[in-house]
């Protein structure tokens, strides 16, 4: 309970970081978002597979085999259209060219999940009550839990974190459940996804490059949608943005990429890039950004 | 004749000089941001937080005092780079100094090349010693006369003058870097330089300025795919065609120029697996490259990651050869440090003059020399106690264990706010410049 709320601290701090890089005087620093990114994926990833661990102690006369055995890939969208209804987070990076644990892999050999050793914590020492509590504690992290690959025994699942109370939730297909490690997940219409469905954007992205007169201008690129049916837009209210932060796993800069795209709406707002604001159903505070 | 840099088993370092504020009151445009020594050691550079550029002349060695070696005084300082607005992108660009590297003098005049962001310039720094008098068609004040009063002719004449040192900037390199530059290289051919930023490095000719040579893109097409950033470049000391970059996951690729135009694909790559049993939620942020550096020599480079210091033999890509642990006790600190931000700090190291000693800075004011040949270390303190004159630096600890000896100090007692980032050795002698927040510190072999 101790370790998941310390993941949940790092989480809820490094959405506090990347929130005042936007504000930070000289733009957004791109190495310094990239790493918070990992940091925010790693104590997803613990965060997550605790929970899991606690939903399994939870229904003991679940089939634990069973649960290896469905692989189930969550992988995370990168289309804003989808990231309220649809939210896949890919954990095991072997198929995913986004997908990087961070660990050295083996060369030839297929990404694994990063498997964290629960004796790989960083050593506390008893006398470091100066210390936070939330220091990296994954000696009480249950070492099967990591070896497990995390099945996804409810799609469509979203790790939230509001700003405003701080509290990392569980939002299933819209519907959040409040992260207590007690309380047992309740898949509500969880819909089996086996295939990996590609990261898309939906939304027109200029490159900052576009506008460097030296090297001439860089044609806007479209990305395509598999769903692309969204046909109307809304103004961002860009205050309400910081409101809602959706965590964000998988490799590299997902995360960073949302800040770029909602940092980018305000100079392109009459261009092409519109950022819908939606409202999850039943919790008025989930909120999610989307952009077609 | 200078000796060279000796290894630390038979060195004691003295204070020498400290420049800067006393005030505890630091002004963030007095926070320094990069030092440098030219090739001969005579000038010693700091840029800060404020675009200023400042010089230090080292006066020649007197013969009244032959046991200490000239003292460093301001010889000129400018600004060398103002805040701007790209209003393109509603985004400021800061004017703070990110690197400066010095051209090999050619004639008189020094050059240096300075960079903060976005933009690179070329400075040239003159003396100015004379003027000319007696100009048949202006006064003396410079007022032009009228040419009817003019009723004779003489031959203008100069004339000794206060010595003036004048910087102007000879050329602007702009517009060719999207992300943030963190480095900049000069060639040995003396005539091309590299600049990195996150994702990219260019290469440009020193004498034009409208465009560079794109010589190595890790953009991904897709920025949702982006796994790391360059950290820093550099060129090799002897090779004109070979550069390393190093990377935030740890990495440094050299790249060879002859091989293609475009740099992408690396000739080698330099890279030491994880220690599994070391897996913490910022195993990727302590693994990113801070600084890269060759040797002298150009056999051996160095990089600088959050916690150690590592020597790659440039024959040996699997791993360094040597490694030294900078602050391992701040191993078990990581969130805290996470958390105020100090493990993003961005330390630099450096080789001394035959490459036998390294030397990179830590918190608390402290930095570290590193003996390659005696396999000994020491952690000195740049600080305004020990700042008498030619007081020899003590050693200085940190205790790691329970119980904390007399002149230790412990882990919690350090002070995060108190970092040297950036450390500078004389090409040719035992000086070190060392850079506190917003003080410059100057030391010295003890010479008996």
């Amino acid at each position: 309970m101790e370790c998941a709320f310390d993941a949940q601290n790092l989480i809820s701090i490094s959405l506090r970081k990347i929130q005042s890089s936007r504000t930070q005087r000289g733009g957004i620093k791109l190495h310094k978002n990239l790493l918070v990114t990992y940091v925010l994926r790693n104590a997803r990833q613990f965060y997550m597979s605790k929970n899991l661990s606690q939903t399994q102690r939870t229904h003991p006369y679940e089939d634990v085999a069973a649960v290896r055995e469905r692989q189930e890939y969550l992988e995370l969208t990168g289309s804003f259209t989808e990231l309220a209804d649809d939210f896949y987070c890919n954990f095991t990076g072997a198929e995913s060219d986004t997908w990087h644990c961070g660990a050295h892999q083996p060369h030839g050999q297929p990404a694994e999940v990063a498997h964290q050793d629960a004796s790989a914590c960083a050593m506390v020492a008893p006398s470091d009550s100066d210390l936070m509590v939330s220091e990296a504690c994954w000696s009480c992290a249950d070492k099967s839990s990591w070896e497990l690959p995390i099945p996804n025994t409810q799609a469509n699942q979203k790790t939230v974190l509001d700003l405003d109370t701080h509290v990392v939730t569980t939002v299933t297909n819209g519907y959040f459940h409040s992260d207590c490690c007690a309380q047992p997940k309740q898949p509500q219409g969880a819909q089996c996804y086996a295939k990996k469905r590609k990261m898309d954007t939906s939304y027109h992205i200029v490159d900052p490059e576009f506008y460097l007169p030296d090297f001439g201008p860089v044609p806007c690129k479209r990305m395509r949608s598999e769903d692309d049916s969204h046909s109307d837009s809304e103004q961002l209210d860009s205050t309400n943005i910081s409101n809602l932060i959706s965590v964000l796993g998988s490799g590299g800069l997902s995360e960073f990429v949302s800040w770029q795209q909602t940092d980018l709406e305000q100079i392109f707002a009459a261009q092409t890039i519109c950022l819908k604001h939606t409202l999850l159903t039943g919790s008025g505070w989930t909120r999610a950004i989307e952009a077609f | 004749m200078c000796r060279p840099g000796g290894g630390s088993s038979d060195v004691q370092w003295c204070f020498s000089q400290v420049k800067g504020a006393i005030d505890d009151d630091v002004a963030e445009a007095d926070i320094i941001s990069t030092v440098e020594f030219n090739h001969t050691g005579e000038l010693l550079a700091t840029g800060d937080k404020g675009g200023r550029v400042v010089i230090f002349q080292q006066e020649p060695e007197s013969k009244n005092q032959p046991q200490c070696r000239g003292e460093y005084n301001v010889y000129s300082t400018f600004q060398s780079h103002e805040p701007e607005f790209d209003y393109l992108k509603s985004l400021e660009i800061e004017e703070k100094i990110n690197k400066i590297r010095w051209l090999p003098q050619k004639n008189a005049a020094q050059f240096l090349l300075s960079t903060n962001d976005k933009t690179i310039k070329l400075w040239k720094i003159s003396e100015r010693d004379k003027r000319p008098e007696g100009y048949n068609l202006k006064e003396e004040d410079g007022r032009y006369r009228d040419p009817n009063t003019v009723t004779t002719l003489r031959v203008p004449i100069f004339r000794p003058m206060d010595l003036m040192v004048e910087a102007s900037p000879r050329r602007v390199f702009a517009n060719a870097h999207t992300y943030h530059i963190n480095s900049i290289a000069v060639n040995s051919d003396y005539e091309t330089y590299l600049s990195a930023d996150d994702l990219r490095i260019n290469l440009w000719h020193l004498e034009i300025t409208d465009r560079s040579f794109n010589i190595v893109d890790i953009k991904p097409a897709n920025m949702e795919e982006l796994t790391e950033v360059i950290t820093a470049a550099e060129f090799h000391p002897n090779q004109c065609n070979t550069f390393v970059y190093s990377s935030s996951k740890g990495t440094i690729r050299m790249c060879d120029m002859r091989a293609s135009a475009l740099c992408d694909k690396h000739a080698k790559m330099f890279e030491e697996p994880e220690d599994p049993n070391n897996r913490s939620f910022f195993s990727e942020i302590i693994s990113s490259i801070s600084d890269v550096k060759f040797s002298h020599s150009g056999r051996y480079m160095m990089t600088r990651d959050y916690l150690s210091v590592k020597i790659w033999d440039l024959n040996m890509e699997t791993r360094p050869v040597e490694t030294y642990q900078v602050h391992e006790y701040l191993r078990s600190k990581l969130c805290s440090l996470y958390e105020n931000d100090c493990i993003f700090d961005k330390f630099e190291c450096c080789w001394n003059g035959n490459d036998s000693v390294v030397m990179t800075g830590s918190y608390n004011n402290f930095f570290r020399m590193f003996d390659r040949g005696y396999r000994q270390d020491v952690t000195l303190e740049a600080s305004r106690e020990n700042s008498k004159p030619r007081s020899v630096l003590k050693p200085r600890k940190v205790s790691t264990g329970g119980k904390r000896k007399k002149d230790e100090i412990s882990v919690d007692s350090l002070d995060f706010n108190k970092k040297i980032l950036h450390t500078a050795w004389h090409p040719l002698d035992n000086i070190i410049a060392v850079a506190t927040t917003n003080n410059l510190y100057i030391f010295q072999e003890k010479l008996n």
